[in-house]
Formats: structure tokens, C-alpha cells, sequence
């Protein structure tokens, strides 16, 4: 009985420690990090707002209109894309609207040690469980 | 080790006899010769369609196989009393847990690799290249499906087979939420919600579909921490499970 209240006791400390910092990253991310618009792309829409008060999508079907092609990455040939489709980005670079895309925990590597802690409690709280029972069993 | 082993090959034999996981099994793999089959109207990248939601059909290939291969185990054993001549002699009940829950894992890896070949099959007939990560990414998603075969097991131990199926599938949709969004099914209490929220495992750690069909490389350190963190569930679960079966008076 003393046995089973102890190990209670450290599962409620264990749990009670991954409560405190749990990781859901939305609220354990750094402002950078839930930062979503392109960082060039961006000065270059406020510039242009300052200048005309157009919206970033009014300033695309300009480019679309004009011909000028609104290019962002290196690595695609934007020859064969039309219309709106012309705002491309390279694979991994962040685009607005696509917030929920990084905030996964592949991404979010500040959270990575978060998963090693709440992977050891979960190892000593299995352990502690299994020890207990069997001693329990046993006194039966 | 080895009567934990000659009981999961017993486990493995005896499940590869029943027609239900074989029609899971089927439904996987017609429900990913279909996902192919969608047409693309001529929409750039179509592959990345066809990655997503094979991946996502495997995830849930996983969810219906652990319902399917491990909630009719225990109560069958216990109905036809096979379980105490079991337990009474050559085998521990921690040893009878292992057993079962090693060839169902065996039952249930086989499946997910045929799966990862059927839809990498699928892709190279549609002309589309197959990513490095597939196999590590059906990795994550055997895992998840390990997780939920423990959790199976353990709600098998104190209910019955008509109610753990829809526990089980309403853990497994509780544990994609974020915290946020767990609290909104009942902002009165966010305190509470917020407890019961942090105690469920966060599953979005075994999703990398999206990543992997943008062509987006994922480091190896996260498929290993994301691995550990999976099996730490399970281990908990099978404990807990344990911890139960242990206390069941059988007679």
C-alpha cells in the first residue's frame, strides 16, 4: 500500500512536469517561428502599399496582367504556369496562410526535447506501473 | 523470452485464420488502388494527391486493423476459457500479454508494408517517383498503429468488444487535436480540458504526409525521437493494461 502510494505520488509529480510545458507548439512557439509571410515578399507588399494602397492580390493580377513574371524561386520553371498560379514558392519556403503547415512537430524542432522528456517519464511511469502491479500480484 | 515468443507465433498463427483481418486487409489495398484511380484534371503534381491521401488511407488501414486484430482476443480467451489453463501453468499474465500483443504487432507490421508497397506501386504506375521517406514514414504510421493496438488491449480488459472500438476511435480523434482546440469542445471548464488534454498522447508527431509529398526533407533525429516517443506510449499503455489484468480475478 505504502509502495503503490509512493509511485502515485511520483506519476502525479512526472504528469504534473509535462504539464507545466506541454508542446503544443501554437502556444510554445517563438514569435519568429509563427511568422508565416516571406520575409522579401513582404517588404516588397508594404513597400508597394505605401506607394499605391493596393492588396497583395490586386499587385499579382497586375503582374499577371503586365506580363511580368512574379517569380520566387529558384528551382521552378514558372514558364507553363498561368493566372494566379504565378506566386510560386520553392518547396519549404513559407508562404501566408500556410502557418498550420509549419507548426507540426517535424518543423518545430524547439519542441523535439519536449518529446525526449515526455518519452522518459512515459519509459519510468511504464516501469513503475509494471513494478507495482507484480508486487501487488504477489502479495495476493 | 522464448514462451512469450512461441505464444506470439501462436497469436500470429491463429489471427492469420480469421477472414476479418483479411478483409481489412483487402479494403486497404482496394481503397488505395482507388486513390490512384482519381483522375487529375490536368492539376500539376499530382502525385503529391496521390502520396497525401495514401498515407492518410494507411493511417487509418492501422486504426481498423488494431480494432480489428486485438479487441476480440482477450474476451474470446476469457468466453471460451482458454485463458486460465494459459495463465495457470506455462505462461505469466505479463508473459500472456506480450504474447498476444507481439503477433498482432507482427500481423499488423506485415499489413502496413504491404500497404507501403501497394501505394508505392501505385505511384510508379501513375508516373509520379517515389520519395526516400516512404518507408520511414510507414515507420511512424506502424508505430501509431502499435500505439492503438496496445490501447486496444487495454480497453479489452475492462470492456466489453461492442465499446472498444468506438473508444478507442474516439481517442485516437481526441489525441489530433491541439490543446486549443480540445479546450473549445468545453470552454466551461478550460482547466479540466486542459488536464485531461496534456494526459492524451499528440498524435500529429506521427503525420509527415505533408512534408513528404512537398518534397520537403525530414531530419533522421526527428523519425527516431518521434519513434521513441510512440513506443514510450505504447509501453505506458501495455502497463497500464498489465496493471489490470493483473488485478482481474478470473474465476
Amino acid at each position: 500500500m505504502k509502495l503503490s502510494a509512493v509511485i502515485l505520488v511520483t506519476a502525479v509529480v512526472l504528469l504534473s512536469l509535462t504539464c507545466k510545458a506541454d508542446y503544443d507548439i501554437t502556444e510554445v512557439a517563438s514569435p519568429e517561428h509563427l511568422e508565416t509571410d516571406h520575409p522579401h515578399e513582404h517588404d516588397e507588399y508594404e513597400l508597394e502599399d505605401a506607394e499605391h494602397g493596393e492588396s497583395d492580390h490586386e499587385h499579382e493580377a497586375e503582374s499577371v496582367e503586365t506580363g511580368s513574371v512574379h517569380d520566387e524561386s529558384l528551382e521552378h520553371d514558372v514558364s507553363d504556369i498561368s493566372g494566379s498560379d504565378r506566386h510560386v514558392h520553392g518547396a519549404g519556403e513559407r508562404n501566408h496562410g500556410t502557418g498550420w503547415f509549419f507548426n507540426q512537430p517535424w518543423a518545430a524542432s524547439f519542441i523535439w526535447g519536449k518529446m525526449v522528456r515526455d518519452s522518459v517519464i512515459l519509459i519510468i511511469l511504464a516501469a513503475a506501473i509494471f513494478i507495482t502491479s507484480g508486487y501487488r500480484r504477489k502479495r495476493k | 523470452m522464448k514462451p512469450v515468443m512461441t505464444f506470439a507465433l501462436m497469436t500470429l498463427r491463429n489471427l492469420l485464420r480469421r477472414r476479418a483481418i483479411w478483409g481489412i486487409s483487402i479494403v486497404i489495398l482496394i481503397s488505395l488502388f482507388g486513390i490512384g484511380q482519381i483522375p487529375s484534371y490536368g492539376v500539376s503534381n499530382e502525385g503529391r494527391f496521390i502520396l497525401d491521401f495514401g498515407l492518410f488511407g494507411l493511417e487509418i488501414g492501422a486504426l481498423l486493423l488494431a480494432i480489428g486484430l486485438a479487441s476480440n482476443i482477450y474476451p474470446r480467451d476469457r468466453e471460451r476459457k482458454t485463458v486460465m489453463p494459459i495463465i495457470a501453468v506455462p505462461l505469466s499474465r505479463g508473459q500472456y500479454l506480450m504474447g498476444r500483443f507481439v503477433g498482432a504487432a507482427i500481423v499488423e507490421a506485415a499489413a502496413m508494408l504491404v500497404g507501403c508497397i501497394g501505394l508505392m506501386i501505385i505511384l510508379i504506375i501513375n508516373g509520379h517517383a517515389v520519395p526516400a521517406d516512404m518507408l520511414p514514414a510507414t515507420g511512424l504510421l506502424l508505430v501509431e498503429g502499435w500505439f492503438l493496438l496496445a490501447v486496444v488491449f487495454f480497453f479489452s480488459f475492462w470492456t466489453s468488444p461492442p465499446l472498444n472500438a468506438p473508444l478507442t476511435v474516439l481517442l485516437f480523434i481526441v489525441s489530433q487535436m491541439s490543446v486549443a482546440g480540445f479546450i473549445k469542445l468545453f470552454p466551461q471548464a478550460p482547466g479540466l480540458m486542459r488536464t485531461l488534454r496534456l494526459l492524451l498522447p499528440h498524435m500529429d508527431v506521427f503525420h509527415i504526409k505533408d512534408p513528404i509529398a512537398h518534397g520537403i526533407d525530414i531530419p533522421g533525429l526527428y523519425f527516431f525521437l518521434a519513434m521513441l516517443y510512440g513506443l514510450a506510449y505504447m509501453a505506458f499503455m501495455l502497463s497500464i493494461a498489465l496493471a489490470i489484468f493483473r488485478s482481474k480475478d478470473l474465476k
